[in-house]
């Protein structure tokens, strides 16, 4: 079969690599003349900074992502977080970090609440793995049936380090989905060479299989003959398909076509769909910060939901000596306009989080709405079919359920490769 | 070179500008070093840098 794919993101390029080994022929176009979207390096000032996600993933060498990557033969080096994330937590029953802190293992959670509570905590935990909440926000189950404000906090770092959302807007069924994976699967790893590692091998295995990369390619149009995709028009040249996968998200993919019978059920889900906004501060150390590779998890401060150094993995993602550490805060909706405003809280934030310490600010990066943290903030997925046949869109505007960030993409794509199996014999 | 309202501040632009002369903080802001080589907006995923009219 002939495939186009639109986008050089994660989920473009693992679809091109793995239908590029059952032997397709792929083209994949890029608009920008970098591949790996917001899953790649950039380089500033000697370290090795990142277009979007943190050089982390999720569920490490053993997750959704992981797995893909090994099944079609990437060579990626998947390092496990020890410990995979600490929370840090106030001294004295303090609201903050001002009077200092200490920071405790991420399997100890719970450990800081009354005896009650953590006998009713080991309780939830193996009833809602069986039986999940429906139809409420984690805020909400948590003020339900653990109305501990530690818990609300530390919910609230972890939704917004994982899925750059406050509790408020993450639906408990989705939140547990993520626990059962973090059961599933296991937890976070740091590729070596940083989100770059990982789509520069995907990159090649497109490569040595034939498939052609088009970078500084734009796709102006989607070709729909009887309700179904049969190419794309990019730079002016139609270049027919069978299939065509999309890595730009169902919105923008619904502008590239005209379709005569319009889906009222699909334009009311894509204009359902939020993303989700965040920013990322990358701040430069001669010492470490943190001194493990795991995440650390910020729940009291005003911002920032988590920090990690991943230099302490990869040194090679920062110059001689130095560290490279990041820091990331959800943003919501309504904050948008005041992004200077919430990266100088987040910016006081870290000065908390690590008193006495020297480090300086290298950038400070923000995502929202076009180039957002997810294009289909978790719980608002849509699936990555379309109503034109042969058109499928993947990557993190349509991840798989209780996926995080990246290995949403992955289960997104494997999804999206059944389907196209089941369809193209 | 002048950066309009589709920035949202990701910082991909200053990484790839020879000058260092973008500034990034929740936006981006060209500063007096730019040469206008226009190299910024190719990499830009937003195309929210134009060349100055």
């Amino acid at each position: 079969m002939k495939i186009n794919v639109i986008g050089a993101g994660l989920g473009g390029l693992l679809s091109a690599a793995s239908l590029a080994i059952e032997g397709h022929e792929i083209e994949v176009f890029e608009r920008l003349p970098i591949t790996g979207g917001r899953f790649t390096n950039i380089e500033y000032h000697g370290f090795s900074l990142s277009t979007g996600a943190l050089h982390m993933i999720p569920h490490g060498s053993t997750g959704p992502l992981g797995n893909l990557l090994k099944k079609i033969g990437a060579d990626v080096e998947i390092v496990p977080c020890e410990p995979m994330a600490m929370i840090r937590i106030p001294a004295n029953g303090s609201n903050n970090y001002k009077s200092g802190f200490k920071d405790i293992s991420f399997n100890q959670f719970g450990s800081q609440f009354s005896m009650w509570n953590r006998l009713k905590l080991a309780i939830l935990l193996v009833t809602t793995r069986r039986w999940p909440p429906k139809n409420i926000s984690f805020e909400n189950w948590i003020r339900k049936y653990l109305n501990e404000d530690s818990a609300h906090k530390t919910a609230n770092s972890f939704c917004g380090w994982a899925l750059s959302l406050t509790n408020r807007d993450v639906p408990a069924e989705e939140a547990f989905e993520i626990f059962e994976n973090l059961y599933r699967y296991g937890g976070t790893g740091i590729p070596m060479g940083g989100c770059k590692g990982v789509t520069d091998a995907l990159v090649e295995i497109i490569r040595s299989n034939g498939g052609k990369i088009h970078t500084n390619t734009e796709v102006s149009r989607i070709i729909v003959e009887n309700n179904t995709a049969r190419g794309v028009i990019a730079d002016g040249n139609k270049h027919y398909s069978d299939v065509v996968i999309s890595n730009i998200g169902h919105p923008f993919t619904r502008d590239l076509y005209d379709s005569y019978t319009i889906n009222n059920a699909y334009e009311e889900k894509i204009d359902n769909v939020k993303s989700s906004a965040g920013i990322k501060t990358c701040l430069a150390a001669d010492e470490p910060l943190i001194g493990h590779n795991g995440i650390l998890l910020t729940p009291y401060c005003r911002r920032v939901n988590g920090i990690n150094e991943v230099t302490n993995t990869d040194p090679n993602l920062a110059p001689p000596g130095k560290h490279l550490v990041m820091a990331h805060q959800s943003v919501r909706q309504e904050k948008i306009d005041k992004l200077e405003e919430e990266i100088e809280i987040g910016l006081q934030d870290l000065k908390e989080v690590f008193p006495n310490k020297k480090y300086e600010v290298i950038l400070t990066q923000s995502y929202y709405d076009g180039w957002p943290v997810n294009r289909a903030s978790s719980g608002s997925d849509i699936g990555n079919t379309t109503p034109i046949n042969s058109l499928y869109v993947v990557g993190d505007g349509a991840k798989g359920k209780g996926g995080i960030e990246v290995e949403g993409v992955a289960l997104g794509v494997m999804n999206t490769l059944d389907i196209i199996k089941q369809q193209h014999r | 070179m002048r950066v309009n309202e589709k920035c949202v501040g990701c910082g991909q632009c200053t990484a790839f500008c020879k000058q260092d002369a973008i500034v990034v903080k929740g936006n981006a802001y060209i500063t007096d070093k730019c040469t206008n080589c226009g190299i910024c907006a190719f990499y830009c995923p937003l195309k929210a840098i134009e060349a100055e009219k």
